[in-house]
């Protein structure tokens, strides 16, 4: 009896496999249709920019926008509690324009690595959303899930973003050639400041912080009294003051393999591991935190940028310009003994500006109002009133102007300036910037920092708008990511007990897992860039 | 004619056990399309994946999926790492859950017993998130609950975070503490299932509270000690991904002592979003769960077959 009940469970067993397989040949028919019909539709963009040109000369003048259209885009971060209202206001607009209209999604911070992808693998209807070098344009574009934009295609759909973007900005968000992003516009600085504590500064008899040797005195000092200095080890500050900066696409976003940006003429990268400085960086840091410039903790710590600052843990932080500047105000604000205010340990270097691609946005590529989409971000992007509300929120509730380019700030709670990942069309054109009223010290230094670096901007190097694909080597990458993990981190913040030692075994790992193969692929890759370029 | 005779007898079979597979259908209904029918996904494995393919359409690729894994020169450490793991949650765990349950029967106070028992059902509702957090306050040098301590008595303070063999005491220790109330239930139920008489009988005959134990209750319960081992050991090559991501995260330093296959894989393939390479992974730990699952199988019905899954 029980011999039989086992032969039946198994003949079900049987059945339920040949049952799956069924399944799964029914799916990959249809899907293979699904995907042909893509490959199709793929070859017709690739082909046939002159095909599109055809038609959209056929409607020329008069974009056909009799039929109403629901738009649907993905932003990054959190619905403040006034969005919905100010994008009422915008599709007000939209509606009497292109008589369409937005409905906006989030995706949030913690989960845009996780979810990102997976909007373009379940093939999710939507039209537009937010990417960003950092925000994982090199990775979905070249898998197809952005819709490509022909140069007639922009220039049809959205001819003033056209005439904003400059050339070099289309260039770099090429890949294989190809635009898939509308990137934003502006000069936005690529290097971060530090944010101190003034009163600290004055008790330990350091003056500024303006190069590497004082920026150490400073961690020292700090260490010595007791307090930490900041979250764990300036390895950014390290390089960049040395003149190099990250390569984009390269494994540990970008910070393994680093190019001389300060020389337009030198095009060897810099593996960090072939770099004698890197070496040296080390040794200092594990002095420094030997000495106690940082907690032991702080690979652990999920503390953010500024919280060791603000509540008084560490003297000082690390972060962009702006980011810097709301912190110490704040800090000021709630501790108006300490003084707070920005340095720059990197001031011997002219500074870099941000890639445009650094944020941007995109259409998808399976959405079904591609054109309309284009048009929409057309106004987003240049309509100056729709641009202020997107950026500032609603006139006479959350701010109001001042004068034709600036702007005060009534109430920040509801809406935020600047902080609804409105950040994709920037566009410097029509931005206003804020007028503040009581000027504090610390707005003078960020002011005059903000001067110096304006007029230290440093030329353009050939390698600012490459983007390393990993495509052909994406086994090696995994490879070494996975590697860096153990050794990486606690290098660069002093941890280990034998820097010479465990520098020699992350050296070791990152050959076996092929960081050669890699290297040659980015030599090469970069070769075909520049002689594209040139 | 044989074929004839056997599936009429098939379908006599059906006729008659009708009602019970009827009552069998839901189960066999939600395998086959939350088990079986997903596992038609394993060709991603194969595959190099891209969009616009999806899962069906991209290009085959062979076993490249799975070449990152043992290039990073770390798979050796991360599956002896997971499975030395598994063995100890499953050894100890069963251990404790056993204990705690026996335990449990043996209090005559009924309010202490429930009140102890749902105490220590409650850390199975604690997120990891917050494990990883509680731990985090306990273990850190700076605010430290244990360092606290440690100093205020006089003593040396200890970087635990920079300390990566005490991990496996306390990743061990995080594991057990959250899962024996919820584990310990099975084996309670199996213990009130057991004849009263039989204990009546073993006092009878002298026994003390031990022997009760020892003799009765322990033997009385094999049965389900063996099906629910069986079952943890079909996952022995799977880490508890959220046990160690939120109690070591990105930690280097612990990584000898703490990487396991599920935080490795994630870590290489986090910023690059290869979905192949991650359901090579995925298939990779599944097929040597089924070797182990079988061979350990094998292993219980040459003891006792009544004992075996299959």
């Amino acid at each position: 009896m029980k011999r039989r009940m086992k032969k039946i469970a198994s003949l079900f067993l049987g059945a339920a496999i040949t049952a799956g397989l069924l399944l799964g040949c029914g799916s990959s028919g249809k899907d293979t249709q699904g995907d042909s019909k893509a490959e199709a539709s793929g070859s017709e963009q690739a082909g046939g920019a002159a095909e599109g040109d055809s038609a959209a000369t056929g409607e020329a003048g008069s974009l056909d926008t009799s039929e109403h259209v629901d738009l649907r885009m993905y932003l990054i971060g959190d619905r403040t509690p006034d969005f919905d209202e100010v994008y009422g206001k915008i599709n007000e607009i939209l509606e009497e324009k292109l008589n369409c209209s937005i409905s906006v999604d989030f995706l949030s911070w913690g989960e845009m690595d996780t979810k990102y992808s997976l909007l373009f693998s379940s093939q999710e209807q939507f039209d537009l959303i937010f990417t960003g070098s950092w925000a994982q344009y090199g990775q979905v574009a070249p898998k197809g899930g952005f819709y490509e934009l022909t140069e007639e295609f922009i220039q049809t759909y959205a001819p003033d973003i056209w005439s904003v973007v400059p050339e070099v900005a289309w260039d770099q968000t090429r890949i294989d050639g190809k635009i898939y992003m509308v990137p934003n516009y502006q000069n936005e600085f690529k290097q971060d400041v530090m944010a101190v504590r003034g009163d600290l500064m004055k008790e330990y008899g350091i003056e500024k912080i303006t190069n590497w040797d004082e920026l150490m005195d400073f961690y020292k000092a700090c260490a010595d009294h007791g307090i930490y200095a900041s979250q764990g080890g300036p390895w950014y500050q390290f390089f960049q003051y040395q003149g190099y900066s990250t390569t984009s696409g390269a494994p540990n976003s970008g910070a393994l393999i680093l190019y001389h940006a300060q020389d337009p003429a030198d095009l060897d990268f810099q593996y960090i591991l072939d770099w004698d400085g890197f070496s040296d960086y080390c040794h200092q840091m594990k002095e420094l935190a030997d000495a106690g410039c940082w907690s032991p903790d702080v690979l652990n710590d999920s503390a953010e940028r500024q919280d060791g600052f603000l509540n008084g843990r560490t003297a000082g932080m690390i972060w962009n310009m702006g980011s810097c500047r709301t912190f110490a105000k704040q800090a000021n604000a709630e501790n108006p003994d300490w003084d707070a205010t920005l340095v720059d340990p990197i001031s011997n270097q002219p500074k870099a500006v941000q890639p445009y691609i650094n944020n941007g946005v995109a259409i998808n590529a399976v959405s079904e109002h591609k054109e309309r989409a284009m048009m929409a971000l057309n106004e987003f992007y240049t309509n100056p009133e729709i641009f202020d509300l997107a950026m500032l929120g609603i006139e006479g509730k959350h701010w109001e102007a001042v004068g034709e380019d600036q702007y005060k700030v009534i109430d920040e709670s509801g809406y935020g300036v600047d902080s609804n990942c409105n950040w994709g069309w920037t566009n410097a054109n029509i931005k206003r910037t804020e007028f503040i009223e009581d000027r504090t010290a610390l707005d003078d230094t960020y002011d005059g920092l903000m001067d110096q670096w304006n007029n230290n901007v440093r030329e353009p190097h050939v390698y600012d708008g490459f983007s390393f694909n990993t495509d052909a080597v994406s086994t090696q990458f995994a490879a070494v990511e996975a590697a860096l993990g153990t050794y990486l981190d606690p290098l660069l913040n002093g941890l280990v007990d034998d820097v010479d030692q465990s520098l020699e075994n992350l050296k070791n790992a990152l050959e076996a897992a092929g960081i050669r193969d890699i290297l040659e692929e980015m030599n090469n890759q970069a070769a075909a860039y520049v002689s594209e370029k040139q | 004619m044989r074929g004839k005779s056997g599936l009429k007898g098939f379908l006599k079979k059906l006729h008659k056990y009708r009602v019970y597979l009827l009552m069998l259908a839901p189960a066999v209904i939600y395998t086959l399309i939350f088990a079986y029918y997903p596992m038609t996904g394993i060709v991603m494995a194969f595959k190099k994946y891209n969009y616009a393919g999806g899962i069906w359409g991209s290009p085959w690729n062979g076993f490249e999926n799975f070449k990152f894994f043992f290039k990073s020169g770390q798979a050796g450490m991360v599956t002896r790492n997971t499975v030395l793991y598994n063995i100890a949650f499953i050894l100890l765990g069963t251990f404790t859950q056993v204990a705690v349950a026996v335990f449990l029967t043996e209090i005559h106070g009924k309010k202490f017993r429930k009140i102890s028992q749902s105490m220590m059902f409650l850390p199975y509702f604690i997120s990891w998130v917050i494990v990883g957090v509680m731990a985090f306050n306990i273990f850190s040098s700076d605010y430290g609950f244990l360092n606290r301590i440690i100093t205020s008595l006089g003593g040396e303070k200890i970087a635990f975070y920079t300390t990566p063999k005490a991990w496996p005491f306390i990743l061990i220790f995080f594991n057990i503490w959250k899962g024996v109330g919820y584990g310990s239930v099975m084996y309670l139920a199996a213990i009130m299932g057991i004849d009263t008489s039989i204990y009546e009988a073993a006092e009878i005959d002298g026994a003390n509270v031990f022997q009760r134990i020892t003799k009765v209750t322990v033997p009385m319960i094999m049965p389900t000690m063996i099906i629910l081992l069986l079952m943890s050991v079909g996952g022995i090559f799977k880490g508890n991904f959220d046990l160690f991501y939120n109690l070591v995260g990105n930690n280097g330093l612990l990584y000898n002592y703490t990487d396991v296959i599920d935080t490795l894989a994630m870590r290489a393939l986090i910023s690059s979003n290869d979905f192949g390479m991650s359901a090579a992974i995925g298939l990779f730990q599944s097929v040597l769960c089924l070797l182990t699952v079988t061979i350990v199988n094998k292993l219980v019905s040459m003891y006792d077959r009544e004992y075996a899954l299959f």
